[in-house]
């Protein structure tokens, strides 16, 4: 029999809840409270989201933002500024020593972008881990991922992106100047692509569902059970969301 | 003086560096290191940003603290190393 992990999903959560449900599922999987679990979610509102190592004023258009009502917050995990409009976001909370996540930081990645990669195949779009943290097709990214590990507990978040709209992307992050801004605007249409793109069609959050769970379900050989947050895991939720990722402090802290 | 600087490194990943510093005495006043990159745990740029303070800025000697501070704290970086902080500094003497 397969080892069974929780299978959420959650829509319409805003940015601060987003972040703040991953890093209450990690603390109550650290603490032993909950199976490792494979969560997909969507922003809403949109939302741009900035690696814990950055600075928000220098990637992150602050007035066009609230121009477009787009929300921002800090991720605890590194990485690059992402513009979550139409995608399929992930995450996965597994403790350290589980026996399928390799002890290698790039290993894991490579491991977990796999599950992806699976994920995408189900759908017919084909794609390639690109180290140190991108997925790509047809030579394009089409996934990002950012990983961190706390209380020996590993957290991998990541996108598919369904469609994108990169004049829109690129005038809310942050570029020096307009000449710079056209070079990158045309650079990255060229990096870029979406689920979309490659299979010529429109393609929504809850068609992809079942396949992306499968590609899990295949890389870690686990069955993914459909459940809910518990109890502290909310609790834990609001107090990450209200103290931690809608506060200036935190998100303002580099 | 203050300064910064935006260095792409190699098979890496964006750092941006913030510098104020003592022109006379070429040492680091104040540091912020951003960028895209992933360290762990998380605490380690900010005691790489508090341990830099007063540094003399040569390059050498700065990727040879830099690799001290990584190797004492069992720091682990991606898309990020001694030799491409260093240089991202020393770009904000130039």
């Amino acid at each position: 029999m397969n080892e069974e992990w929780r299978f959420l999903v959650t829509n319409g959560y805003n940015a601060y809840k987003n972040m703040a449900v991953d890093r209450a599922i990690l603390v109550a999987n650290s603490k032993g409270l909950v199976p490792p679990t494979v969560r997909f979610y969507d922003w809403s509102p949109y939302a741009i989201s900035i690696g814990y190592f950055q600075s928000l004023k220098q990637e992150v258009d602050l007035e066009e933002c609230k121009k477009h009502s787009i929300d921002f917050v800090r991720r605890i995990t590194g990485g690059g500024a992402v513009f979550h409009e139409n995608e399929l976001t992930y995450s996965i909370i597994i403790p350290e020593s589980h026996r399928e996540i390799p002890k290698n930081i790039m290993d894991s990645y490579s491991r977990i972008c796999g599950a992806i990669i699976k994920g995408l195949n189900n759908i017919g779009v084909k794609g390639i881990y690109q180290p140190i943290n991108d997925i790509l097709s047809d030579g394009k990214k089409i996934s990002g991922n950012a990983q961190t590990r706390k209380h020996k507990t590993v957290l991998q978040h990541g996108t598919i992106l369904l469609d994108v709209d990169v004049e829109k992307m690129f005038s809310v992050l942050l570029v020096p100047n307009e000449k710079i801004k056209d070079k990158l605007i045309s650079d990255v249409k060229q990096r870029v692509t979406s689920v979309k793109n490659i299979l010529n069609r429109d393609v929504v959050f809850k068609e992809i569902v079942d396949d992306m769970k499968k590609g899990f379900e295949e890389e870690f050989n686990v069955d993914l059970m459909k459940g809910e947050l518990t109890k502290k895991e909310i609790q834990l939720t609001e107090e990450f969301e209200k103290n931690c990722f809608s506060k200036k402090e935190w998100n303002f802290k580099r | 003086m203050r300064s910064n600087s935006v260095y792409k490194i190699p098979n890496g990943k964006l750092v941006k560096i913030n510098l104020e510093y003592d022109k006379n005495k070429k040492k680091i006043i104040n540091i912020s290191i951003n960028g895209d990159f992933f360290a762990y745990p998380e605490e380690a740029i900010e005691v790489l940003e508090e341990k830099l303070i007063d540094k003399k800025l040569v390059e050498n000697e700065l990727i040879k603290k830099i690799e001290d501070i990584i190797s004492k704290n069992n720091f682990e970086f991606i898309g990020l190393n001694s030799n491409g902080l260093a240089k991202g500094i020393m770009m904000c003497v130039k």
